[in-house]
Protein backbone atom coordinates (compact mmCIF):
# COMPACT_ATOMS: atom_id res chain seq x y z
CA UNK A 1 0.00 0.00 0.00
CA UNK A 2 1.21 3.54 -0.93
CA UNK A 3 -0.19 6.70 -0.28
CA UNK A 4 1.20 10.42 -0.29
CA UNK A 5 0.53 12.66 2.86
CA UNK A 6 0.70 16.63 3.13
CA UNK A 7 4.16 17.55 4.95
CA UNK A 8 2.22 18.63 8.14
CA UNK A 9 1.66 16.71 11.39
CA UNK A 10 -2.15 17.51 11.05
CA UNK A 11 -1.80 14.46 8.50
CA UNK A 12 -1.52 11.87 11.32
CA UNK A 13 -4.91 11.40 11.11
CA UNK A 14 -5.72 10.20 8.11
CA UNK A 15 -1.92 8.45 8.15
CA UNK A 16 -3.14 6.27 11.29
CA UNK A 17 -6.18 5.67 8.88
CA UNK A 18 -3.71 4.20 6.49
CA UNK A 19 -2.12 2.23 9.05
CA UNK A 20 -5.11 0.84 10.23
CA UNK A 21 -6.23 -0.32 6.91
CA UNK A 22 -3.27 -1.96 6.30
CA UNK A 23 -3.20 -3.77 9.74
CA UNK A 24 -6.28 -5.21 9.28
CA UNK A 25 -5.33 -6.22 5.48
CA UNK A 26 -2.49 -8.10 7.34
CA UNK A 27 -4.71 -8.98 10.28
CA UNK A 28 -1.67 -7.74 12.23
CA UNK A 29 -1.99 -8.15 16.19
CA UNK A 30 -1.83 -5.36 18.35
CA UNK A 31 2.09 -5.54 19.07
CA UNK A 32 2.91 -5.17 15.56
CA UNK A 33 0.19 -2.22 15.03
CA UNK A 34 1.99 -0.63 17.93
CA UNK A 35 5.17 -0.68 16.29
CA UNK A 36 4.22 0.26 12.84
CA UNK A 37 2.31 3.59 14.05
CA UNK A 38 5.35 4.32 15.87
CA UNK A 39 7.90 3.82 13.75
CA UNK A 40 5.49 6.14 10.71
CA UNK A 41 4.68 8.71 12.92
CA UNK A 42 8.63 9.01 14.31
CA UNK A 43 9.61 8.65 10.60
CA UNK A 44 7.01 10.91 9.11
CA UNK A 45 7.31 13.87 11.89
CA UNK A 46 11.07 13.97 11.71
CA UNK A 47 10.98 14.53 7.63
CA UNK A 48 8.15 17.24 8.24
CA UNK A 49 10.38 19.14 11.06
CA UNK A 50 14.26 18.54 9.99
CA UNK A 51 13.28 18.69 6.01
CA UNK A 52 13.89 21.76 4.00
CA UNK A 53 13.35 22.79 0.82
CA UNK A 54 10.91 19.68 0.55
CA UNK A 55 7.63 19.18 -1.99
CA UNK A 56 4.46 19.29 -0.80
CA UNK A 57 3.61 16.13 0.20
CA UNK A 58 5.34 12.49 1.61
CA UNK A 59 5.04 9.31 0.42
CA UNK A 60 4.59 6.60 2.56
CA UNK A 61 4.69 2.88 1.41
CA UNK A 62 3.81 -0.30 4.09
CA UNK A 63 4.41 -3.92 2.46
CA UNK A 64 4.75 -7.32 3.78
CA UNK A 65 7.48 -9.42 2.29
CA UNK A 66 7.01 -13.04 3.85
CA UNK A 67 7.93 -12.44 7.52
CA UNK A 68 8.72 -8.84 7.31
CA UNK A 69 6.73 -5.89 7.67
CA UNK A 70 8.14 -3.24 5.42
CA UNK A 71 7.86 0.51 5.78
CA UNK A 72 9.13 2.81 3.63
CA UNK A 73 8.93 7.13 3.36
CA UNK A 74 10.37 9.10 0.73
CA UNK A 75 10.88 12.71 0.54
CA UNK A 76 11.60 14.66 -2.46
CA UNK A 77 13.25 17.67 -3.52
CA UNK A 78 14.80 18.33 -0.09
CA UNK A 79 17.81 19.30 1.06
CA UNK A 80 20.51 17.26 2.66
CA UNK A 81 19.72 16.25 5.55
CA UNK A 82 21.58 18.16 8.53
CA UNK A 83 20.65 16.23 11.45
CA UNK A 84 22.51 13.01 12.36
CA UNK A 85 20.13 10.17 12.79
CA UNK A 86 22.64 8.17 14.47
CA UNK A 87 23.81 9.86 16.79
CA UNK A 88 23.13 8.09 20.41
CA UNK A 89 20.79 9.23 23.51
CA UNK A 90 21.61 8.01 26.75
CA UNK A 91 18.35 7.06 28.45
CA UNK A 92 20.10 6.47 31.75
CA UNK A 93 20.06 9.96 32.40
CA UNK A 94 18.56 11.20 35.84
CA UNK A 95 15.80 13.32 35.60
CA UNK A 96 17.35 16.69 35.67
CA UNK A 97 19.79 15.66 32.81
CA UNK A 98 17.74 14.76 30.25
CA UNK A 99 16.07 16.08 26.79
CA UNK A 100 13.42 14.80 24.47
CA UNK A 101 15.60 15.24 21.57
CA UNK A 102 16.49 12.44 19.74
CA UNK A 103 13.89 10.28 21.51
CA UNK A 104 11.77 8.80 18.96
CA UNK A 105 14.58 7.67 16.41
CA UNK A 106 16.13 5.73 19.45
CA UNK A 107 12.46 4.33 19.52
CA UNK A 108 12.36 3.19 16.51
CA UNK A 109 15.61 2.21 16.32
CA UNK A 110 14.72 -0.14 19.78
CA UNK A 111 11.41 -1.74 18.32
CA UNK A 112 12.05 -2.87 14.37
CA UNK A 113 14.82 -4.85 12.99
CA UNK A 114 16.25 -2.83 10.49
CA UNK A 115 16.76 1.16 9.97
CA UNK A 116 18.32 2.59 6.84
CA UNK A 117 18.78 5.89 5.21
CA UNK A 118 19.20 7.17 1.62
CA UNK A 119 20.02 10.52 -0.09
CA UNK A 120 20.17 10.54 -3.45
CA UNK A 121 19.28 13.16 -6.18
CA UNK A 122 17.70 15.33 -4.10
CA UNK A 123 15.15 12.38 -2.40
CA UNK A 124 15.45 11.21 1.16
CA UNK A 125 14.77 7.64 1.87
CA UNK A 126 14.03 5.64 5.02
CA UNK A 127 13.24 2.05 5.12
CA UNK A 128 12.39 0.06 8.56
CA UNK A 129 11.70 -3.17 8.42
CA UNK A 130 10.06 -5.14 11.18
CA UNK A 131 10.19 -9.38 11.69
CA UNK A 132 6.84 -10.79 12.25
CA UNK A 133 8.28 -13.35 14.44
CA UNK A 134 10.23 -10.91 16.84
CA UNK A 135 6.99 -9.00 18.26
CA UNK A 136 8.43 -7.83 22.02
CA UNK A 137 5.92 -5.45 22.51
CA UNK B 1 -8.50 10.68 18.52
CA UNK B 2 -7.22 12.07 22.14
CA UNK B 3 -8.83 13.30 24.93
CA UNK B 4 -7.73 14.74 28.53
CA UNK B 5 -10.79 14.10 30.90
CA UNK B 6 -10.60 15.91 34.44
CA UNK B 7 -12.99 15.19 37.28
CA UNK B 8 -13.31 16.99 40.74
CA UNK B 9 -11.89 14.27 43.10
CA UNK B 10 -10.40 11.42 40.54
CA UNK B 11 -7.23 11.23 39.18
CA UNK B 12 -6.80 13.36 35.04
CA UNK B 13 -7.22 10.52 32.78
CA UNK B 14 -5.74 10.43 29.48
CA UNK B 15 -7.87 8.53 26.49
CA UNK B 16 -7.02 7.65 23.02
CA UNK B 17 -4.23 8.25 20.81
CA UNK B 18 -1.71 10.43 22.21
CA UNK B 19 0.33 11.41 18.71
CA UNK B 20 2.48 14.52 17.89
CA UNK B 21 -0.45 16.39 16.22
CA UNK B 22 -2.05 16.18 19.94
CA UNK B 23 0.73 17.38 22.05
CA UNK B 24 -0.51 21.12 22.03
CA UNK B 25 -3.43 20.39 23.75
CA UNK B 26 -1.43 17.90 26.13
CA UNK B 27 1.27 20.66 26.88
CA UNK B 28 -1.79 23.16 27.66
CA UNK B 29 -3.77 20.79 30.47
CA UNK B 30 -0.08 19.80 31.66
CA UNK B 31 1.10 23.15 32.23
CA UNK B 32 -1.70 24.24 34.57
CA UNK B 33 -0.44 21.09 36.89
CA UNK B 34 1.42 22.92 39.86
CA UNK B 35 0.98 20.01 42.75
CA UNK B 36 1.72 16.29 42.87
CA UNK B 37 -0.69 14.59 40.69
CA UNK B 38 -1.18 10.94 39.26
CA UNK B 39 -2.39 10.79 35.47
CA UNK B 40 -4.42 7.76 34.91
CA UNK B 41 -3.32 5.84 31.65
CA UNK B 42 -5.79 3.25 31.78
CA UNK B 43 -7.69 4.38 28.57
CA UNK B 44 -4.34 5.55 26.99
CA UNK B 45 -4.12 3.34 23.42
CA UNK B 46 -1.17 4.99 22.12
CA UNK B 47 2.22 7.43 22.52
CA UNK B 48 5.09 8.36 20.82
CA UNK B 49 7.92 10.33 21.53
CA UNK B 50 5.98 13.61 21.56
CA UNK B 51 3.74 12.88 24.43
CA UNK B 52 6.68 11.72 25.78
CA UNK B 53 8.32 15.20 25.41
CA UNK B 54 5.36 16.83 27.01
CA UNK B 55 5.33 14.63 29.81
CA UNK B 56 9.14 15.11 31.14
CA UNK B 57 8.90 18.52 30.58
CA UNK B 58 6.19 18.96 33.06
CA UNK B 59 8.25 15.80 35.40
CA UNK B 60 11.20 18.88 35.13
CA UNK B 61 8.90 21.39 36.19
CA UNK B 62 6.99 19.91 39.22
CA UNK B 63 10.58 18.46 40.21
CA UNK B 64 11.82 21.85 40.46
CA UNK B 65 9.31 22.66 42.84
CA UNK B 66 9.35 19.03 44.98
CA UNK B 67 6.36 17.53 42.86
CA UNK B 68 5.76 15.14 41.06
CA UNK B 69 3.39 13.34 38.50
CA UNK B 70 2.87 9.75 38.92
CA UNK B 71 1.76 7.97 36.04
CA UNK B 72 -1.17 4.99 36.67
CA UNK B 73 -2.49 1.86 34.35
CA UNK B 74 0.08 1.86 31.66
CA UNK B 75 -0.74 -0.73 28.82
CA UNK B 76 1.83 -2.91 28.02
CA UNK B 77 2.94 -1.68 24.60
CA UNK B 78 3.20 2.00 26.85
CA UNK B 79 4.83 0.54 29.44
CA UNK B 80 7.94 -0.76 26.78
CA UNK B 81 8.31 2.33 25.75
CA UNK B 82 8.78 4.01 28.83
CA UNK B 83 10.90 1.55 29.83
CA UNK B 84 12.94 1.83 26.18
CA UNK B 85 13.31 5.36 26.79
CA UNK B 86 14.59 4.91 30.03
CA UNK B 87 11.08 6.93 31.36
CA UNK B 88 10.38 4.07 33.71
CA UNK B 89 13.06 5.92 35.52
CA UNK B 90 12.00 9.27 35.94
CA UNK B 91 8.49 8.92 36.51
CA UNK B 92 6.54 6.68 39.65
CA UNK B 93 4.64 4.17 38.19
CA UNK B 94 1.59 2.23 39.52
Amino acid sequence: MKQSFARNVSSLEELFGFIERFAEAQTLGEGVRFVVRLAVEELFTNLVRHNTGGGAAIDVSLDRDGGELIIRLADFDVDPVSVDPDRPVDVDLPLAERTPGGLGIHLVKSMVDSLTYEYEHRTFRVTAIKHLEDTHV
Amino acid sequence: MFDVIRSESGPLRFVGRLDASQVDKTRAVLDTISESCVIDFAALEYISSAGLGALLATQKRLGDAGHSLTLAHLNKHIREIFRIAGFDIVFPIE
